[in-house]
């Protein structure tokens, strides 16, 4: 591992067999994550985007290794090490009881708000409870940090009786902010923390993240299905398409310069806050994402890609370094590559 | 900190100002306002709270006997005739001491329950002449008396808090079987979720009537016996409920943050799942109860039931079968059953109806 990563993904491969016929016998499998490797530096925050589907949860969830409890015959592959005062472990290695000793030092914030609190329990037992398995706090020690961390969230302390119910999106997703803070992590895997709430609100809740980040000086992986909700917020970004990384460097650079076809046509889609100023090329993807049952041979985006040859069902290509700390998974571009033509061209 | 975003929360805020109340809490409040449904509720709980002090009211012990300046609590203890001064063999018979005391005046009495007649105790002695057992209901004896001479009234009580009192036990136990094996199935799934369900499939085909009719007549049944095969046979269907529950909440995302927190599968299962996985359990059980007091009186009334002379509705129905004049032997241990089965019916309906979401169904 490097010296300044907290955590290491390494050719990650994560496969869910679907099973069929009168035997239940496996007939074809969804490639959920196809060979993805991630760095996350101490106290950045990476931002990970892509389209719905294309595996950005899984990844969070193999990270947090709780893949295996709701599939239990899913098949993964690859590393994920992580830093930890004792030294470095590879999660994926580990049983859920071995694993158990290091789940206070990763957190996930849930995509939604709305399941991933218990509505059988009031707000301030959801934010006691990681305490329970990760602290040997007093009664009264729990509740004291419980009522700190609601503050801490923008909640009051006085709401810890109140069942998530009685909550909007935005609160309970606090609550979830909150519950994901209760055992000091090191690492919070937040999965679209935002994108089940109302525009006004995502903002206030990215904020707090970013507030939140920088007090406790978290190391963050931000996942969203949207350019615009990571670019405030992230060091760095990548970029995923169908179940592998397609560009990955600084926020800055995929923001204002991407690279790789599929990024320039997400970043396309983003709504500029002054459409008068810039007169940005736009650029409409033809058909729909591939199944990750069906994958393209060669490089997935093929099907879709604006400038694809017939060299592209080839091999999947890796990511390349096109400019500093920026890599891209496509030959064919360069990065003052223009690609608004071949697009007329070919409509 | 969170300047900015303390405004729309405070706004937010105001909503939820009021009281706190946890979904249970909001679903009793709904209950209560389901008249039919709630009073029905009050009066079976009533009833059967009542059932457990019935002697005070209902039975053939005296409450108070003052004999020769010594008060004796029979209601409590046992009294042989001879300690009051009654020439009879065994326990004293308190109507007959109270006419005794009466005649001698010695200041000498007796106070006994306002309905003086006991469930178990043959009054043939004291019918009369021309009187043959059964007798009609007259004010002595609301509901007559039945075949062996016994007050059916205080009977059909007794009934209702053995039928429901069975009834409730089965229930439970049956839950309980239902929800430790669901729960099992559900949340671990593959090989053993496989494994019971087939052998569950299997049990399921055993043919209840028959079992019990066999057991019957190789066993004395007693209370305990019918609740045990009563629970054999009534677990299954709520087990497919609760497997169901526990599969689908498992896949949610409260239960993976539970597991990412590290919880044990114990505190996920009990702690987490099954707290939200109650509904189908609570729906269903009012009509439970009803069944299990169902399968109690037709059990009794076939004969293979409890053993006599436990009172019971099933046996007071079998009775009146052998004459249809004595209708009395018919229609009233139909009415309590009626009225129960009909009352619990109601909490059950009046229970869906608390827990749907939808507001504009209630019924009124
Ligand atoms: N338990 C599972 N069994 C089978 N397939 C699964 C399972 N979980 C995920 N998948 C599939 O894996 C792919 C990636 O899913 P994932 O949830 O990681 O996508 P995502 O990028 O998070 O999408 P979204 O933005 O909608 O959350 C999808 O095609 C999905 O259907
Ligand atoms: S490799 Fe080919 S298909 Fe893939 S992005 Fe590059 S040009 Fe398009
Ligand atoms: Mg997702």
């Amino acid at each position: 591992m490097k010296a300044e990563n907290i955590l290491e993904v390494k050719n990650l491969r994560v496969k869910f067999p679907i099973h069929g016929g009168l035997f239940l016998k496996k007939v074809a499998e969804v490639k959920a994550v196809d060979g993805v490797s991630l760095e996350l530096k101490r106290g950045e925050t990476l931002g990970l985007v892509g389209e719905s589907g294309c595996g950005k949860s899984t990844i969070g969830k193999a990270i947090i290794n709780i893949l295996k409890f709701s599939s239990p015959d899913v098949e993964i592959e690859g590393e994920v090490w992580l830093r930890t005062d004792k030294g470095e472990v590879d999660l994926l290695k580990l049983d859920r009881g071995q694993m158990r000793e290091y789940r206070g030092m990763i957190q996930m914030i849930f995509q939604d708000p709305y399941s991933s609190l218990n509505s059988r329990m009031s707000v301030g037992q959801i934010i006691e409870e990681p305490m329970l398995y990760h602290t040997n706090k007093s009664k009264a020690e729990r509740m004291e940090k419980v009522a700190w961390l609601m503050e801490k969230v923008g909640l009051q302390a006085e709401q810890s009786k109140r069942y998530p119910h009685e909550f909007s999106g935005g609160q309970r997703q606090r609550i979830g902010i909150a519950r994901s803070l209760a055992t000091d992590p090191k690492i919070i895997v937040a999965d679209e923390p935002v994108s089940a709430l109302d525009v006004s609100i995502q903002a206030q809740v990215i904020n707090l993240l970013q507030e939140l980040q920088e007090e406790f000086d978290l190391s963050l992986l931000f996942v969203a299905h949207d350019l615009s909700v990571v670019e405030h917020i992230s060091s760095r970004i990548a970029v995923m398409y169908l179940g592998n990384l397609v560009e990955i460097g600084n926020g800055i650079d995929i923001y204002h310069n991407p690279i790789h076809p599929y990024s320039k046509a997400l970043l396309s889609a983003v709504p500029l806050p002054n459409p008068n100023k810039v007169k940005k090329e736009r650029i409409i993807l033809k058909g729909d994402v591939p199944s990750p049952i069906n994958k393209p041979s060669g490089c997935a985006f093929r099907t879709r890609c604006p400038i694809a040859k017939a060299e592209c069902a080839a091999s999947i290509p890796p990511l390349e370094l096109k400019k500093e700390n920026h890599f891209a998974a496509c030959p064919y571009v360069s990065y003052d590559t223009i690609i608004t033509e071949s697009i007329e061209n070919k409509a | 900190m969170a300047e900015n975003t303390t405004e729309t929360v405070q706004i937010e805020e105001e909503k939820s100002k009021k009281v706190s109340t946890s979904i249970f809490k909001k679903r009793w409040k709904k209950f209560k306002t389901l008249k039919r449904g709630y009073i029905s509720f009050l009066a079976i709980v009533f009833l059967y709270i009542f059932s457990f002090i019935i002697p005070l009211f209902f039975g053939r012990d005296a409450l108070m006997v003052k004999y020769n300046d010594n008060y004796y609590f029979p209601i409590f203890k046992f009294r042989l005739a001879s300690e009051l001064g009654q020439n009879i063999q065994g326990e004293a018979n308190y109507r007959l001491l109270k006419q005794q005391y009466k005649q001698e005046d010695k200041g000498n009495w007796v106070l006994m329950p306002f309905y003086p007649y006991g469930p178990n105790e043959n009054l043939l002695d004291e019918l009369g002449e021309g009187n043959n057992p059964p007798t009609k209901p007259d004010f002595t004896h609301w509901a007559g008396t039945d075949n062996r001479g016994r007050d059916v009234f205080v009977r059909l009580l007794y009934g209702f808090r053995i039928g429901l009192s069975f009834s409730l036990v089965v229930t439970a136990f049956s839950y309980l079987i239902a929800i430790i094996i669901g729960a099992i199935c559900g949340y671990f799934g593959g090989k053993v979720d496989i494994i019971i369900q087939r052998f569950i499939e299997i049990w399921s085909t055993l043919p209840f009537l028959y079992v019990i009719i066999i057991v019957s007549s190789i066993l004395q049944p007693n209370f305990f016996l019918l609740i045990i095969i009563l629970t054999m046979f009534g677990w299954i269907g709520m087990t497919y409920y609760i497997r169901g529950e526990f599969l689908r909440e498992k896949a949610r995302d409260y239960v993976s943050a539970a597991v990412s927190m590290g919880a044990s599968n114990r505190k996920i299962m009990f702690r987490h799942i099954l707290p939200n996985s109650l509904t189908p359990l609570i729906s269903y059980a009012p009509f439970t109860i009803v069944a299990n007091i169902f399968s109690l009186v037709s059990l009794d009334f076939l004969g293979f039931g409890l053993p006599p002379p436990t009172p019971s509705w099933g046996e007071l129905m079998g009775q009146g079968l052998e004459g249809i004049d004595n209708w009395w032997l018919i229609v009233t241990p139909l009415l309590a059953m009626f009225g129960t089965l009909l009352s619990i019916t109601f909490i059950g309906e009046a229970i869906r109806e608390a827990f749907d979401p939808k507001v504009y169904s209630r019924l009124k």
